[in-house]
């Protein structure tokens, strides 16, 4: 398997991670309609070629991570804190 | 071959002198054999004693006494010798003891080894399956397409008959266990191929600062120029002396570099180590250097399999390595300077060179004639030429193999008559050096290997960090001109481990089965044990030239991981199966614990007496070991945020103090999990979940947290492990518990149900206590710091010996939560079931402005039409049907499933629990199961609840 | 609903066809040809590309080519295409590990794959291909009591649908499979298993082939090295395609593709709840047959079946993360050896040959999607997962149905596009995600 850049724990084997796949949005609970939360719970783009993507670094720092891959070369472009990207002052917890 | 066993005498492959008779083929001694003649070695060969030299294979050693046939055809049961001598030889796959298809041309020989020829019968010499070469002509590929189709019962019988024909060795049932194991690496450079370009690559790495891992098929470093004469063997001598000398290079033999995988993730598998069978080696390489040099292709044409049909570098081998004389009389089919060479070694070795064929001169063969072997060979001038040997030097095979899996796809070179990598495609760390790159002298390979060691170890940032540096100016090297040699068109096996002939591809094509994998799929062309590396590209050209196309166009098959055939010993590595065991274990097997399997966990299911052990817990106290159930902690402002996301229901105002069980489901409104969570302090939670799910929900938690709620404030710890749990259940539970806890005030009024403390047990301090009730009696879960649950325990069982205390299990626990009507999450819900068909109907809040899986939730009540969790009990209370019985509709039609069904000790009938269509989802209601045997039970629904429906005695 | 093929008849390609069936393969033609060596005719013609045609299949492997085969044999459609960009049977259809069984889960499941085990039967005598099918019996290992009880489960639903399931016990796997190891003590003992005598293996290329030669006898133009480059919808129908050889009017597309499925949906601008994985494979060298059944074990994720050519045949659960690359991964083959070794310890010297991968179009409930779409004249049979190959026959005749009649037979009626949308999911995924 590929090796995928932890931005906490450096290149590491794919095996230490769980894939959770591309990310929807989450439409508002209160305002949903059946087709709109199925299309989030079913619905996903599956390219063949670059995707972002999130992965669980289980068997590491235990991070979720933003990564943007190509799902036909495995080629990794970036792997992000998911957390650190989106509220960049959480750093202190996380460490 | 003398037919009594008393008088056979060991044939002996020792040359003159020795315990047998003289080795008909075996040479004077020569410069450079690999065969120690100071000793021998005893074998047996189909039950015939012989005897060879360490240092010989098992061709090698049978080959000098005179052998010239090791196995028989797939298909045709023809006789087949040595082609190659090498790993790849097809016609020397043997059985050696209790390994099957052992390749004879590369096994050294080994004292008492019992070598069998492999699918013959009644023996290797008169095979009575060779008929089939009579009716070959019926027999043509795909024929196994075409007949025997109807009448259609007789196909299971005719199928026997074809498995029959399987061309292997076997595996005795009771073959004695391997011992292998797996290592991890990580070095600068592999480089894949230990001839002189693999070896100099290796050094010029190394001396850059490279760790290298120089990896060599044969038992030797070397490649060809071990076979070479004198100025190769010079040139040898240097090169092992440099990698010798030189640190930094881990030199293994007998080994092959088997893949390249995403990010030069290199499995490498050796062989011949003391005390293992094999080890697989799993580097993650920096760079790879691909130097397998070149595999010599054989020549197609009518009588091409027969023994004493070889390339000339299996006589070079055999001549110079083992110094067996190959034959007696030859000719020799010559395209390149290494067929010129051959005929020098066999004249060297005695062989009476009949003819050299040059095909440079348009000269060539198209026949070889014989049964058992070559008796004369038929040349392209219509000469016949009596001889026992045909060797043919028409051209190489470029192995690309690593090269393909890198990205590479091979172009074919007219010029060379070979197919070419081409770098363009190839990945910066992937560099190809040797034949498999280019041609030239020896020094002009050496100088471009060396050039490409020293970038690999740039490019793996050997020295400075990677790419550092300019790059080396690796020189190019020329490709030399060679005849286009594949097929004299005579006929002829193109295929030998397959059986496939010239012909069966041109009538593939004919067929319509006309592009290269459509018809190595209908012929299979190229899918035995030697991959292809000796007969895909004859396919290809035969393919190319019956379809009119040119082989560039025609292309080749995928060459796909393995490059050589590995062992799944070596693949599984040793054994590692972890399980998980509670601090309690040790007292569990000493009491006759019944180990049940739990996902990780080994568990005991009783002790003996499962319905014993439930009515200990009902008319006293029992202490069960749940160690395995998930717990994690959680601190921060924000926990209650949290819960309230994740469970159906409600919990901002849960007190410090108090317990509370909660069901989560996924988005989908599946149920996920479920379990109690416990309020320890102002921001401070314990919350435990299934013990399968565990995992799942820790991850659960994260994901929620740090991908859609970064800012909240909660820190996750999994205290799975550290803490040792245990649930003491039975009315005498308080009684049991307060002989061991004085810090804590266990009285009703105190400590009320659904409430939690921390204290002391049994003297120890920081456990956590809560009083819940699965089980449905009055009880206490203690979480223990996990070094004192095996103490903890022990004491319960003497604190409470008066009391009558009784160690229960998991089976006692599932009937005691079974006669309560609590549901287990994966067993009474499945993989669709939706909170509001798990019975937690009052649990689910929907008036929560957000939950996960709220709005499935919201449709699943509105529609109504989902099945719901009911109790169940046949009417004969004496029946239990099995789990899984399905519950029929009047028309006969599936209306739900039994999940869950025990005979309960507590009532003394059968109950149980049902997912159940919502019109017969009515408490009263009769409904009919199917039991497995095929009978029918009529079973009344009822509440899920069998005993102590108002929960008085768990409130007490 | 079939139209008469009452008479046999020559067509230009010198096969006899009735409409029961093709004939030109037999014992007595292999000796005639033995004997007189005289060539056989192609399975299959070339064609040039029309401009036109009624009904345009996308994907040349066994769902496709069975689709054509019963949509020109049974409702005598005249002028289908099947277009394939490699070489027929170049996707799953030639990469699975070609295991037959009926033994789901859910009763819809249960019924479609049992008419399919019934198609397969009889297929090769229909097609006058023998495509090998071996009904030697299919084994799934229960290694625990939750895996137990789903074997009762699947078991009790096949009786109820008439299909032949038994939880048997170790002694009995033990006489089966004599190289399994039984006995209580190892790390996942065998606690009993589901036992699905039907099931099988089939020689996978042969299904592809057979079916192709029974298209081109009714005239179904096989296009290879023909890709798909886009599809033209206006005022929400199918007006035509264009490939790499030129454009195609046609009132009529079928997406019977997988690892392509959301691709090509894409083009007609229909979404697919579809996410892509590999599935991996290998095969060793041959040995002596000593494996008559079919072995799987969830627990351990592994298959195993022996083919008549004495190779072993590996296969596992998809890859773990989403991708289209078929390059096939290490750890897959240390997995699968280990598994094997665990359930075999005897094999330890058997050596892997070759691995390959596959490309699977899961959906969120492991079911296909089948039928019509938003798009009038867009129909779809993908979303096969790892099961596809196992569905064919039944997939082509109720595919065919379903473009003749313009609506989906009862028979897949549970597979429809819309159940996403509407939230009414098959069941199978309930045994799949059922915990320790």
């Amino acid at each position: 398997m590929m090796l995928l850049p932890c931005p906490w724990c450096g290149p590491r084997h794919a095996g230490e991670f769980r894939f959770h796949g591309a990310a929807g949005t989450r439409p508002d609970p209160a305002t949903t309609t059946p087709e709109q939360w199925r299309r989030y719970l079913y619905v996903h783009d599956n390219p063949r070629g670059w995707q972002t993507e999130s992965w669980y670094h289980s068997a590491g720092c235990r991070r979720f991570l933003t990564v943007e891959r190509n799902t036909l070369t495995h080629e990794v472009r970036s792997a992000r804190d998911t957390q650190l990207d989106a509220a960049p002052n959480a750093a202190e917890d996380a460490r | 071959m003398s037919i009594l066993p008393t008088s056979r005498r060991a044939r002996s492959a020792t040359g003159a002198g020795g315990a047998g008779g003289p080795a008909p083929m075996r040479l004077a001694p020569r410069e450079g054999e690999v065969i120690d003649r100071k000793r021998s070695v005893e074998f047996r060969w189909n039950g015939t004693p012989y005897t060879g030299h360490p240092g010989d294979t098992i061709v090698s050693a049978l080959a000098a006494a005179g052998e010239r046939v090791f196995s028989r055809s797939y298909k045709y049961h023809r006789p087949r010798g040595v082609l190659t001598a090498s790993y790849l030889d097809p016609g020397a796959m043997v059985q050696v003891g209790d390994e099957p298809n052992v390749r004879a041309a590369h096994r050294l020989v080994a004292a008492g080894m019992d070598v069998r020829s492999q699918n013959t019968w009644p023996s290797l010499r008169y095979d009575v399956k060779a008929v089939n070469g009579l009716v070959e002509r019926f027999l043509a590929t795909g024929f196994y397409y075409k007949t025997f189709i109807k009448p259609e019962p007789l196909w299971p019988l005719y199928e026997k008959v074809l498995r029959t024909f399987v061309h292997a060795g076997e595996i005795p049932p009771d073959s004695a266990p391997g011992c292998y194991d797996q290592r991890y690496a990580h070095p600068d450079v592999v480089v894949a191929g230990g001839g002189p370009a693999g070896m100099a690559a290796a050094v010029a790495a190394a001396r850059a600062g490279a760790t290298v891992m120089l990896v060599e098929e044969e038992h030797q470093l070397g490649g060809h120029l071990r076979f070479g004469g004198p100025a190769e063997r010079a040139r040898l001598r240097e090169l092992a002396a440099a990698v010798a000398a030189q640190p930094g290079i881990e030199v293994l033999t007998d080994a092959v570099v088997e893949a390249r995988y995403d990010d030069n993730w290199i499995p490498i598998v050796a062989r011949s180590l003391p005390g293992i069978d094999e080890r697989l080696i799993k580097a993650r390489a920096g760079t790879l250097v691909v130097a397998p040099g070149l595999v010599e292709r054989p020549y197609v044409f009518a009588g091409n399999d027969l023994p004493g049909v070889m390339l000339s570098t299996a006589a070079r081998r055999l001549i110079n390595l083992y110094a067996v004389r190959p034959g007696h009389r030859a000719v020799v089919l010559t395209a390149n300077p290494e067929g010129d060479a051959a005929v020098a070694d066999l004249e060297s070795a005695g062989v009476e060179v009949a003819a050299v064929v040059d095909a440079r001169r348009g000269e060539t063969v198209t026949a070889a004639h014989g049964r058992h072997g070559v008796r004369a060979v038929e040349l392209g001038d219509g000469r016949r030429v009596e001889a026992d040997l045909l060797v043919t030097a028409v051209g190489w095979t470029a192995p690309t193999s690593l090269l393909n899996q890198s990205g590479d796809q091979p172009v074919y070179d007219p010029r060379a008559a070979r197919f070419r990598p081409d770098p363009a495609r190839m990945p910066d760390d992937v560099l190809a050096a040797g034949g498999i790159a280019g041609d030239g002298d020896l020094d002009q390979l050496v100088a471009h290997a060396d050039a490409v060691g020293r970038e690999a170890a740039r490019r793996a940032g050997a020295a400075g960090g990677a790419g550092a540096g300019s790059a080396v100016a690796v020189p190019s090297l020329a490709v030399d001109e060679h005849p286009e040699l594949f097929s004299a068109g005579t006929g002829g096996f193109v295929d030998l481990s397959e059986d496939v002939s010239a012909k069966d591809i041109t009538t593939a094509v004919a067929e319509g089965y006309d592009s290269v994998e459509l018809a190595k799929r209908y012929t299979t062309a190229t899918m035995g044990p030697t991959q292809g590396k000796l007969e895909t590209v004859n396919t290809v050209a035969i393919l190319a030239a019956a379809t009119g196309r040119s082989i560039a166009e025609t292309g080749t098959t995928t060459w796909r991981p393995m490059y050589a055939p590995i062992t799944l010993g070596a693949l599984a590595g040793r054994p590692h199966q972890p399980v998980r065991y509670s601090p309690m274990q040790p007292w569990h097997e000493r009491h006759g614990a019944v180990p049940l399997v739990a996902g990780q966990w080994i568990r005991p299911e009783h002790y003996g007496d499962p319905a014993a052990e439930v009515t200990a817990v009902r008319t006293g106290v029992g202490i069960i070991d749940v160690t395995p159930i998930g717990k994690l902690d959680l601190q921060g402002p924000d926990v209650a945020k949290l819960l309230e996301l994740l469970y159906v229901n409600k919990w901002q105002k849960l007190g410090i103090g108090r317990v509370r069980y909660g069901v989560m489901c996924a988005e989908d409104g599946v149920v996920l999990d479920d379990g109690v969570t416990g309020r320890l302090g102002e921001q401070h939670y314990l919350m435990s979940t299934t013990s399968s799910g565990a995992a799942t929900v820790w991850e659960w938690v994260e994901n929620w947290l740090q991908t859609a709620h970064p800012d909240w404030r909660v820190h996750v710890t999994p205290v799975t492990t550290a803490y040792a749990s245990i649930n003491i259940a039975g009315p005498r539970s308080r009684d049991l518990l307060a002989r061991l806890t004085t810090d804590v005030d266990l009285s009703a009024e105190a400590f009320g149900y659904m409430n939690v403390r921390t204290g002391t047990v049994a003297g120890i301090a920081d456990c956590v206590l809560w009083r819940i009730g699965f089980t449905g009696e009055l009880s206490y879960e203690i979480h223990v710091p996990a070094s004192y649950g095996l103490h903890v325990w022990q004491r319960l069982l003497d604190a409470g010996a008066d009391l009558g205390v009784r160690p229960f299990g998991v089976e006692a626990q599932r009937v005691l939560r079974l006669e309560k009507g609590h549901a287990i999450v994966g067993q009474d819900t499945d993989g669709l079931t939706q909170a509001f068909s798990a019975g937690v109907d009052e649990l689910i809040k929907l008036d929560k402005p957000d939950f996960l899986g709220k709005p499935e939730l919201v449709w699943q009540h509105q529609r109504g039409t989902h099945p719901r969790l009911v109790g169940l009990q046949p009417l004969d209370g004496s029946i239990v049907p099995p789990e899984a019985s399905q519950i029929l509709d009047r028309a006969g039609g599936i209306a739900g499933r039994v999940t869950s069904s025990r005979m309960s000790p507590t009532l003394g009938r059968a109950i149980g629990l049902a997912q159940l269509d919502p019109e017969l989802a009515v408490v009263g209601t009769h409904v009919t199961v199917r039991l497995p045997d095929g009978s029918d039970v009529t079973a009344e629904v009822t509440e899920r609840v069998h005993v102590d429906p108002q929960g008085e005695r768990q409130r007490v | 609903m079939s139209t008469s093929h009452g008479t046999a008849r020559t067509n230009g390609n010198g096969h006899a066809r009735t409409r029961s069936g093709l004939r030109g393969y037999s014992a007595w033609s292999l000796l005639r040809h033995g004997l007189s060596r005289s060539g056989w005719p192609r399975a299959w013609r070339e064609h040039e590309l029309r401009d036109r045609y009624d009904a345009v299949i996308i994907g040349g492997g066994v769902h496709g080519l069975a689709t054509a085969y019963y949509l020109a044999r049974d409702h005598g459609m005249r002028h289908i295409a099947v277009l394939e960009r490699a070489y027929v049977g170049s996707g799953g259809s030639g990469r699975n590990t070609a295991i037959l069984r009926s033994n789901y889960l859910t009763p819809e499941g249960v019924r479609f794959y049992d008419r399919s085990i019934q198609l397969y039967e009889h297929l090769a005598a229909d097609l006058n291909f023998n495509v090998m099918f071996s009904q030697r019996g299919h084994l799934t290992l229960a290694h625990n009591d939750a895996s137990l009880r789903t074997m009762r489960w699947r078991t009790e639903v096949n009786k109820l649908q008439g299909v032949d399931s038994e939880v048997i016990g170790p002694d009995r796997i033990g006489e089966l499979v004599p190289y399994l190891d039984t006995s209580a003590e190892t790390r996942y003992p065998i606690l009993g298993a589901l036992y699905h005598p039907p099931g099988g293996i089939v020689r996978h290329d042969a299904v592809v082939w057979g079916y192709a030669r029974g298209a081109d006898a009714h005239g179904v133009h096989i296009h290879q090295q023909t890709e798909v480059t886009g599809i033209d919808v206006e005022h929400g129908r199918v007006r035509g395609l264009r490939t790499n050889r030129g454009r195609i009017a046609t009132p009529v597309v079928l997406n019977a593709t997988a690892g392509w499925s959301s691709l090509v949906s894409h083009q007609a601008g229909v979404e697919m709840p579809v996410q892509t994985f590999p599935l991996q494979a290998a095969v060793t060298e041959p040995v002596r047959p000593f494996l008559d059944t079919v072995v799987v074990s969830g627990t351990l994720h592994v298959y195993v079946s022996q083919t008549d050519r004495g190779e072993l045949v590996f296969g596992a659960s998809v890859d773990p993360f989403a991708s289209y690359s078929i390059r096939g991964s290490l750890e897959f083959t240390e997995g699968i050896a280990g598994h094997v070794l665990e359930l075999m310890p005897a094999l330890h010297r058997m050596r892997l040959l070759r691995q390959w991968a596959g490309l699977c179009d899961m959906t969120p409930d492991y079911s296909p999607i089948m039928g019509p779409t938003p798009v009038e004249g867009f129909y779809v049979d993908v979303g096969w997962g790892t099961y596809g190959f196992k569905a064919g026959p039944v997939s082509g005749e109720a595919m065919a149905a379903c473009i003749a009649d313009g609506k989906p037979p009862e028979i897949i009626s549970a597979f429809g596009l819309d159940r996403f949308a509407d939230g009414r999911l098959v069941g199978e995924k309930g045994a799949a995600a059922v915990g320790h």
